[in-house]
């Protein structure tokens, strides 16, 4: 029998962030539900901050949805993740910057203010009965030492899922296999995998990322997202569908593929 | 020392450019850091003579037997390279294994000082890393080129992979052309993972981008990864405020590095920094914060209603727009 491993559609978050395209509510409304009906386990819908008709959009797809989980994105700020309750998604993921670079020179903050800054948001996000996962932007450039310590913390709280995002996609497949074999061993956590493709390998390290134990994969419909975009739903699905159950079927991808062509036509050419 | 050979010029026989172009393409191959480039018999007749940098393979897969026999006797190459068996040890034989279970072939390969195995594509389906250790294993002596197919978008990776922990060759098209891995992918992991050739030009990557597709006669997707015309532009508000303060926070490379630069597109993801940026870059004037964010609220306005990001005509109109308004209601 094969593993399960949970899909986790990012079309409406990472993926709407390809220069080019602005989904409406009604367009986010027909992929979510579309999304629901394919089996997808969590559907990341959109970043509420965002503006009123990310909001309303958000809203509409929660008053819509069926099966699939329905998560919001919020940066590691109080304001953000309080946004993020209004719209009483099932998940908020809070994107926590943890490597070097995005700490001390992006952020111009240090490591024990991140602390303390994600696990008040996750304090006030668990407070509402909104259930968080922690998104560890950057991880790929980061020290494995204060991911692990960091992981400690959020396990503490009580988040027990955290993603491990290749923000700039330069993971190669050995250090893929490597960093989720580590963190598989040394927390027990589920982990979560967001790779970019920016080094064509996007397919590929996810893959070897659910065979080194990661259980949710993170893609998009066509591969969209920043730069040369996210890992690709049926790529993946072409290429694990043998060794994983991921609750869909290839075919079924293509079809809402279809449905949706005209809606991303300008910006997979 | 990791050999890249690239075979891109092993599959345009159908339509062969002309000399001088072939002779480019070969130049801007080894700037960026193709060790040995191959050829097919045709491409190598166009050509007319090899140049005189660098090291190149025939490919001879096609020719006849008596063919064969004149083309290996040809001064210039570093190697011939056959899919058929030919008891000749000039030529390196290729050996296609498209199933990981059926590795035991190779057994009948021992002895070749030198031989290439294609496929594998589903390598990563099976226990990858015992499969590359057996593969060296079994061939004692040999070395080895291993040309990973891409039937499930893995190739690029299994050819890092087997640079990085198993050999020390691999064979790679650009653009992926052959159905291979991307040469441009595997030279820049490896520039970017162990410093490999890291003063090779790859500025020169939209010049062989055009040249390509000119060969080829298909297009470069806007967003392929290393040559995509569209993968340095950014449009988010985290992203554009990161990149403003240090381009390598969202940034795997510098764009400069592969002839390109980071641009900024304003749409309903950009925040008051990108658009105070994007102000900036176009010399229009600055006005103050409210006048920002009321610019910025008209843009994610119209990105919304149009369905897409501003082109820099939409964003100079809003701006004019915002500007003017304010002006008549101080003046009113």
């Amino acid at each position: 029998m094969r593993e399960v491993r949970y899909i986790v559609d990012t079309t409406l978050r990472d993926g709407e962030q390809s220069p080019g395209i602005a989904l409406g509510p009604d367009d986010k409304v027909k992929i979510a539900r579309l999304l629901d009906e394919l089996g997808v386990y969590e559907i990341e819908a959109g970043i509420p901050v965002l503006s009123e008709a990310e909001e309303e959009g958000i809203c509409r797809i929660l008053e819509n949805k069926k099966r699939a989980k329905i998560s919001v994105w919020s940066r590691m700020n109080v304001d953000d993740v309080k946004r993020s309750i209004n719209c009483r998604p099932d998940i908020i993921h809070i994107g926590t910057p943890v490597s070097y670079i995005q700490i001390y020179s992006k952020l111009r903050k240090n490591k024990s203010w991140v602390i303390k800054n994600v696990l008040e948001c996750v304090d006030i996000a668990k407070n509402q009965g909104v259930d968080v996962t922690v998104g560890f932007e950057d991880a790929s450039r980061a020290d494995i030492g204060f991911i692990l310590s960091l992981a400690k913390e959020l396990k503490k709280v009580g988040v027990n899922v955290i993603r491990i995002a290749d923000t700039v996609g330069i993971l190669t497949p050995s250090r893929t296999r490597e960093l989720i074999k580590t963190l598989v061993s040394y927390t027990d956590m589920a982990i979560e995998l967001h790779i970019h493709n920016d080094l064509g390998m996007a397919v590929a390290n996810s893959l070897i990322g659910a065979l080194a134990g990661a259980k949710f994969i993170d893609c998009t419909l066509f591969g969209i997202g920043e730069r040369t975009g996210n890992c690709n739903l049926y790529d993946f699905a072409h290429a694990a569908d043998t060794i994983f159950d991921l609750g869909m079927s290839k075919k079924q991808i293509r079809q809402i593929e279809k449905e949706l062509y005209d809606i991303f036509e300008s910006i997979i050419k | 020392m990791l050999i890249i050979i690239d075979n891109t010029l092993t599959a345009i026989d159908h339509s062969l450019p002309s000399k001088e172009e072939l002779h480019m393409f070969c130049q801007l191959l080894l700037t960026i850091g193709v060790d040995i480039i191959e050829l097919s018999a045709a491409v190598y007749e166009r050509m007319e003579y090899l140049p005189g940098k660098g090291k190149y393979y025939l490919n001879i897969s096609s020719a006849d037997a008596m063919t064969k026999r004149d083309l290996v006797n040809h001064p210039g190459f570093c190697g011939f390279v056959s899919r058929h068996a030919v008891s000749d040890e000039r030529i390196i034989p290729e050996i296609q294994i498209n199933d990981p279970r059926e590795i035991m072939k190779l057994i009948q390969m021992r002895g070749c000082g030198e031989l290439r195995i294609v496929g594998l594509d589903s390598l990563l389906h099976y226990s990858y890393d015992r499969i590359m250790r057996d593969i060296i294993t079994m061939l004692p002596g040999s070395s080895i080129q291993f040309c990973p197919e891409n039937h499930y978008n893995c190739a690029s990776a299994l050819a890092v992979l087997w640079l990085s922990e198993y050999g020390n060759k691999i064979i790679s098209s650009f653009a992926g052309l052959k159905n291979n891995a991307a040469t441009e992918e595997v030279i820049m992991t490896m520039r970017l993972s162990v410093r490999r050739k890291p003063n090779s030009n790859l500025t020169v990557m939209p010049q062989l981008s055009r040249l390509y597709e000119k060969f080829t006669g298909r297009t470069i997707s806007c967003r392929k990864p290393i040559l995509g015309k569209k993968i340095f532009q950014v449009e988010a508000g985290i992203h554009a405020d990161g990149i403003m303060k240090n381009p390598a926070t969202y940034e795997a490379y510098d764009p400069g590095w592969v002839g390109q630069k980071a641009e900024l597109v304003i749409g309903k993801h950009s925040g008051t920094k990108a658009i105070r940026m994007k102000l900036s870059q176009m010399q229009l004037p600055m006005p103050d914060e409210d006048r920002i964010i009321m610019i910025l609220k008209r843009v994610k306005s119209f990105s919304s209603a149009k369905k897409a990001s501003l082109n820099d005509e939409e964003f100079v109109r809003i701006v004019r727009g915002v500007l003017a308004d304010e002006g008549s209601k101080i003046h009113s």
